[in-house]
């Protein structure tokens, strides 16, 4: 703790990168190259700034690609700007005079972090440190047992230090380790043997077994959550989610006032109920084809894809075919060219060699031309045909929630009959069953109810269609995109081709005219 | 009754006819039925034409056949049943005879049947007897292929003594397996023995088989080891096409030009069948050219193996000579006498005329297959049950009136002894552990394994021409090789020799394909990649070429190839291992490193190491058609100041599909030379440590062929000297530990026992002085070997005075030799009573314990202590 206080703190700015990049460069031949060029800073690899009485880390977003840092032996309170570098494998900020662990959520490549010699009282935010496999944390202020529990989630975790720590006094330390990370190899600088592994195994079963029932039970519910969540994607992806249920006849009533309160209606009861029924298996028919359609649609893209794929590299393979021939040949004449000693031959050769070339361009581009025919022929087959699909899937779906509304219809309608004849009891006076004071108060005349029907009847309308009105416009906005990315891909993957293509016919143009330049030259 | 008359008239000729009987039955029998219809218009003339012809044919008969006659055989050690008949046999005998007689008066034209020739001890005995089924203890005896291909080898073939008639003799398979040779019939008999033994449904056949088979002749056959396994040229599945596949693009050819093309092409390939098909026709003609004037007479025997036993599909025969398995349609059979198992006999009615391929082997069916004995368990005729048994007794009245007493009788056991076949003798397998084939073109020795000392086992020696004087290749197969040699292939013409090898070569070697044993010559080694650290799957090399083929490394390499210039001059001296020749160009390719992406990834590297230009080709994205290439010349010169030039722009030309902007840098670009320089030096090393590899494994090679170890398997108890060592000892120890134990046994009361009257019980008194005799005389025996002792030591002692005297008195007179001879008698002899010495103090010592030892002993001793208890 004997920090030197009287220097005085300093800033990370651009000087003192560059002199360390500088200094910490490549060496000799290799380093007056690099001092020619200058070195970028997100070429940096590995950055060593200790003993340099930094109090704030900055100016490190550039270093995009480094992988070891060494910030030891300053004067640093908080993690800080080192969000940018996310392949950082190796971080040291040990003797420094950090509080808290924070700001290594980006870090995810980090293997070896080392906070010695801090004032950290809590072990936390290291959640993303998935890789983690050294972690010193020794002369820190580390108190609580139990943030050794919170190390248990680092399944790479093997070496620790913890020693210099409020922790370390305890007798039990050592044991309570050993016993909760297992994995562990070697605690403050040493190996923990077998022996001592056992025997804290021993003496901590009870509490582990139940840490790690509990960490089983939250596993398995992660688990079922993940599932649950896959299989709604899934259905989503079939534009029939949650119609597996009574989700959707649900929902119909959820906010329909009037009809629950008709339902208390006698007679209704079970007229409800067998609508339900109904509703629920057609609701069911359209999520079974749903998911029928969905899986024909997928084969549909497979087989196109798979089609694609196959005709794209077959003709790659003969476009590498006819490149490396000419490469063959190319060699040779390149070779006869420059030992030719006749000036005539040599320029004949050249315009041989120029005939070659533009050859190979004119085979090449006629490959790449005739793909690009033979795909646009598949990609209309195919548009075509998902188009149908799409559209004999909304056929469908539409005849069954014509179903739907069919059922609704009817329900309404003896609904009404009911209503009607209740409210007929009701005003000769027949009505013996009590009804609740809310339903009663619909019963005054026969607008009322009617009304009161009528409206429980649009809102379960209103909601059939927008289900319907939804699923279609989906499924449609997913077909056009689909068709869309197609398009765009193969156009992508064309204007790459003919790139590709012109740069290499370039770069062998320009190898000659070089050969010309230096035989003129000589 | 009208046939039976004329065959009764048949008769009455054919026995005035005598002398042309043999010639008639020789027809006949090709074609029974056939002939017999004939015959009738037979005229004498005919017959007499028939005689001179057939006196005419000479049959040479081998003077081999002489070893192997009854006289070589000793028959007083053979057991009784070999030298004489059971009572069932007899009865047996009868039967046969009985049946015989019914059939040649039924069917006079054929001859009689062979059904009970004489044994080894002259005494006749039924052929189904003769058979007796064993299961050998060998598993490679359990398959009719191999147990036919070890019969095949094991047994030499005699030809038959008149090549028309079958033998008067069969011997038993214990006889012909002791003496390892046997005609036609000794050969199906043992085989018949052997595969009933195994599970196989096999039958004896008595027949007519082609010269070719009869005298085991195989010039005429192609050597199954040459023909070379059928390519089965598998058609690749060609999916259907896919929905969306695309159309490929439009042909603009004509397509009647390509008929016409197509027109020409196979006119031409027509022409050239029909040259070819022609002079197949006239090679064969000139094969076959000679024709056999006795093709259907000879008499031959084989087996045959009927289906449905042992998962056998379809009924074949087995050659028992050649050990080949033909159809039932071959045209080397030409005809079928009779045939039997261990159970009963048949005779064939069906007509020949057409060698066997007509022939149904349904031995149910009574019209087509004659039984002997009724009520075995063969295979009825493929109709019902009930129909079968009513008809079977119908044709049996019919047919041949077979008495009652048949139905009951079953064929007595066999009178062969058990077959027994030696461990040693099965290895060795052929006669003397060699045997020579000889094929059309083709010759095929083998030997039994460790016979030869170089663990030759088989040679395949091929032939251009059909004298066999022009050696086309060489094929020897080893075995038990220390250095895992399993086939050497010399191929005459081109001179080049082809070793394979088992796995577990020191060096890994599979394939060593060489012309010479020189280094830097054309060669090529392919190895178990497996089992090399360095992954090594080939390496080809020309005098100016190596070129290497890898595999499974962790640097992904995968080839090299090596250009080698000449050698330096002023080296010369040297020899190769010091002196490499220089190399020119290293040619290096990768596999892909799916942890690189594509366009880091280096394919292929070249270096050419006179220009000191450094070559480099990446690998091709998925998505791309071309590939980086970068080009590295290195040139260190130096600049118009004086100062050295690190590195230029254009001394790294590369071209990239997708620019980078960092491996434009001169720092990377220094970097990446740098690196490639090193691994240049790496490289080149390991080439010449390849080089070095190949010197050592020629080296080690020659030394292999040189040494030719045989390895010896520990399981191998007969060979494996070192077990049997300690076998040996072991069983040394256990003898003398039992020795020991016998000796522990010994009565020492016995000698005083026996002067007492036997079977009487001892009397105290008698007990007293039994025990005081032994002591006595124990202690007698002691002193006197004290004694002894003694004595032979004051002897010794008293010579050496003596001797010493001699040489005190002569010690003037005495050669130089004398003194040696004298002084080495010295030391002997005071060794000798340094030993007696000891000898008597330690029988002072143990003298009196033992005295002790027996008198407790005695004391102790059941039969005296009840007796002498009162005295203790």
């Amino acid at each position: 703790m004997n920090r030197l206080y009287d220097m005085e703190p300093r800033v990370m700015d651009d000087d003192m990168l560059k002199l360390a990049v500088g200094e910490q460069g490549p060496r000799e031949e290799a380093g007056q190259l690099a001092k020619q060029e200058g070195i970028l800073f997100k070429d940096v690899v590995s950055l060593q700034l200790d003993f340099q009485n930094i109090l704030r880390i900055d100016n490190l977003w550039q270093f995009e690609s480094l992988q070891k840092l060494q910030l030891d032996n300053n004067i640093i309170e908080k993690i800080e700007g080192l969000e940018n570098l996310t392949r950082l494998v190796w971080l040291d900020l040990s003797f420094n005079n950090i509080e808290a662990i924070e700001g290594l959520d980006t870090l995810v490549n980090l293997e070896d972090l080392s906070l010695f010699n801090n004032r950290i009282s809590k072990i936390d935010s290291l959640d993303a440190l998935v890789k983690l496999q050294v972690l010193s944390l020794g002369n820190n202020h580390i108190g609580n047992m139990m943030n050794i529990i919170y190390l248990r989630r680092f399944k790479a975790l093997r070496t620790l230090s913890l020693s210099g720590n409020p922790v370390a006094e305890d007798e039990d330390y050592k044991m309570f380790i050993c016993a909760y990370l297992p994995d562990l190899v070697y605690l403050d600088f040493r190996r923990l043997d077998d022996h001592m592994k056992e025997l804290a195994e021993m003496k901590h079963q009870y509490s582990i077994d139940e840490l790690k029932h509990r960490e089983n039970l939250m596993q398995a519910r992660l688990e079922d959550e993940q599932a649950r969540r896959e299989e709604l994607e899934e259905h989503k992806a079939a534009f029939v989610e949650q119609l597996n249920g009574t989700f959707l006849f649900d929902s119909m009533y959820a906010e329909d006032v009037e009809g629950s309160k008709l339902s208390h209606l006698p007679g209704v009861g079970e007229l409800l109920e067998a609508y339900k029924d109904k509703f629920v298996i057609i609701c069911l028919n359209i999520f079974e084809y749903g998911l029928k359609q969905q899986e024909k649609r997928k084969a549909e893209l497979d087989t196109f894809m798979e089609c694609v794929q196959e005709a794209i590299q077959e003709n790659q393979e003969q476009g590498k075919l006819k490149i490396a021939k000419f490469e063959e040949k190319h060699l040779l004449s390149l070779n006869a060219i420059r030992e030719e000693s006749e000036l005539s031959s040599i320029e004949t050769k050249i315009v041989e060699y120029s005939e070659d070339i533009t050859e190979l361009f004119n085979v090449l581009m006629t490959l790449e031309m005739q793909l690009v025919e033979q795909l646009e022929e598949t990609i209309n087959m195919f548009e075509r045909n998902i188009i149908d699909l799409v559209g004999l899937f909304v056929e469908n779906v539409q005849s069954l929630m014509a179903q739907c509304r069919d059922l609704e219809n009817h329900h309404h309608e003896k609904l009404l009959e009911i209503a009607i004849n209740i409210l007929e009891k009701i005003v000769k006076g027949e009505m013996d069953e009590d009804l609740p004071d809310d339903v009663r108060s619909l019963f005054v005349d026969k607008d009322t109810i009617v009304n009161a029907v009528g409206a429980s009847h649009d809102i379960h309308l209103l909601k059939i269609d927008n289900r319907e009105d939804e699923l279609v416009t989906r499924v449609n906005s997913w077909c056009t995109h689909l068709l869309d990315k197609i398009h765009k891909d193969e156009i992508m993957r064309n204007r790459k081709r003919v790139k590709e293509i012109n740069q290499y016919v370039d770069h062998v143009q320009s190898e000659l005219d070089s050969l010309e330049c230096g035989d003129l030259l000589d | 009754m009208e046939v039976l008359k004329e065959k009764v008239e048949e008769e009455e000729a054919a026995e005035r006819e005598e002398a042309a009987e043999r010639a008639e039955r020789g027809e006949k029998t090709k074609r029974p039925m056939e002939v017999r219809r004939e015959e009738t218009t037979m005229t004498q003339e005919m017959l007499r034409d028939l005689e001179r012809k057939l006196s005419e044919i000479e049959v040479s008969v081998p003077e081999k056949l002489l070893a192997f006659t009854k006289d070589t055989i000793d028959t007083s050690k053979l057991p009784l049943s070999y030298q004489s008949n059971t009572l069932k046999e007899e009865h047996l005998l009868q039967v046969a005879d009985n049946f015989s007689r019914q059939y040649s008066h039924l069917c006079p034209d054929r001859v009689p049947l062979f059904l009970h020739p004489l044994n080894e001890c002259e005494v006749p005995k039924f052929v189904s007897t003769t058979i007796r089924p064993t299961l050998m203890p060998y598993p490679e005896l359990y398959n009719w292929d191999t147990c036919a291909q070890f019969i095949s080898d094991f047994l030499s073939m005699v030809p038959l003594p008149d090549p028309l008639k079958p033998p008067l003799y069969l011997y038993s398979s214990t006889t012909v397996l002791k003496y390892q040779k046997g005609n036609c019939f000794d050969f199906s008999t043992l085989l018949c023995s052997m595969l009933i033994g195994a599970g196989y449904d096999a039958y004896c056949v008595n027949g007519y088989g082609s010269q070719d088979l009869c005298h085991m002749d195989l010039t005429r056959e192609v050597c199954p080891l040459t023909m070379k396994p059928k390519e089965s040229v598998k058609e690749e599945e060609k999916a259907p096409p896919k929905k969306y596949a695309i159309k490929p693009p439009r042909d603009l050819t004509s397509r009647f030009e390509q008929e016409q093309e197509m027109k020409r092409q196979e006119a031409i390939k027509a022409e050239e069948e029909n040259r070819r098909k022609q002079e197949e026709a006239r090679l064969l003609e000139q094969e076959n050219a000679k024709t056999d004037p006795l093709h259907g007479l000879r008499v031959h025997s084989w087996v045959l193996v009927l289906s449905g036993k042992r998962e056998v599909p379809e009924s074949f025969f087995i050659d028992p000579f050649t050990a080949r398995s033909y159809s039932t349609q071959d045209d080397h059979f030409l005809g079928i006498e009779s045939l039997w198992n261990h159970k009963n006999y048949w005779v064939n009615m069906q007509d020949c005329w057409n060698c066997c391929k007509d022939l149904v082997f349904d031995l149910g069916d009574p019209v087509r297959w004659e039984y002997l004995l009724l009520g075995t368990d063969k295979p009825f005729l493929s109709l019902t049950e009930e129909e079968d048994e009513g008809m079977n007794d119908d044709d049996d009245v019919e047919n041949l009136g077979k008495e009652d007493e048949d139905k009951s009788f079953d064929m007595p056991p066999s009178w062969v002894e058990q077959i027994e076949i030696s461990p040693e003798a099965f290895e060795t397998r052929c006669p003397n552990g060699k045997k020579v084939i000889q094929y059309k073109r083709a010759k095929l020795e083998k030997w039994a394994p460790y016979l030869n000392n170089n663990g030759l086992v088989c040679r395949l020696t091929t032939y251009e021409d059909l004298e066999c004087t022009k050696t086309l290749e060489m094929k020897e197969w080893y075995q038990n090789r220390e250095d895992m040699l399993e086939l050497k292939h010399i191929n005459k013409i081109t001179g080049l020799n082809v070793d394979y090898f088992k796995p577990g070569h020191p060096q890994a070697l599979r394939v060593h394909s060489y012309k010479s044993m020189q280094p830097e010559m054309d060669r090529v080694m392919e190895f178990y990649e497996t089992a090399r650290v360095d992954g090594l799957i080939k390496r080809e090399e020309t005098p100016k070429t190596m070129t290497e083929h890898y595999q499974g490394r962790p640097d992904f390499l995968s080839y090299r190839h090596v250009n080698f210039g000449p050698r330096m001059k002023k080296l010369a001296l040297n020899s190769a291992e010091s002196n490499p020749r220089p190399m020119v160009k290293i040619t290096e390719r990768f596999f892909r490193n799916p942890a690189k992406p594509a366009d880091e990834d280096v394919a292929e590297r070249v270096f050419l190491i006179a220009e000191e230009r450094i070559q480099l080709r990446y690998h091709c994205r998925s998505d791309h058609i071309t590939a980086n290439k970068r080009e590295f010349l290195r040139r260190t010169e130096v600049d118009s100041k004086g100062n050295k030039i690190i590195m230029t722009p254009d001394m790294c030309i590369s071209f990239e599909v997708e620019p980078m902007e960092h491996t434009k840098k001169l720092l990377y670009q220094y970097e990446a030379m740098m690196k490639l320089k090193n691994e240049e030096k790496l490289s080149r090393h390991q080439a010449w440590e390849s080089e070095l590899e190949v010197l050592e494994i020629l080296k080690l090679r020659e030394e292999e062929e040189e040494a030719h170890t045989l390895t010896i398997s520990i399981y191998d108890t007969k060979r494996n000297e070192k077990s049997k060592e300690y076998r040996e000892a072991m069983e040394r120890v256990l003898h003398e530990e039992h020795l020991r134990q016998v000796e522990a046994q010994l009565d020492y009361l016995a000698p005083f026992l026996a002067q007492l009257p036997p079977g009487e019980k001892l009397t105290r008194w008698q007990a007293v002085r039994l025990k005081d005799e032994c002591l006595n005389d124990f202690k007698q025996r002691l002193i006197d070997k004290a004694n002894l002792i003694q004595a032979r030591f004051e002897k010794e002692t008293q010579e050496l005075q003596k001797k010493q005297q001699w040489y005190q008195e002569n010690q003037v007179t005495l050669t130089p030799e004398d003194e040696d001879l004298y002084l080495s008698y010295c030391s002997q002899a005071m060794f000798r009573i340094r030993i007696l010495e000891q000898r008597l103090s330690r029988h002072k010592e143990l003298a009196p314990l033992k005295y002790l030892a027996l008198e407790e002993k005695l004391y102790k001793d059941p039969r005296l202590v009840e007796l002498l208890k009162v005295f203790v």
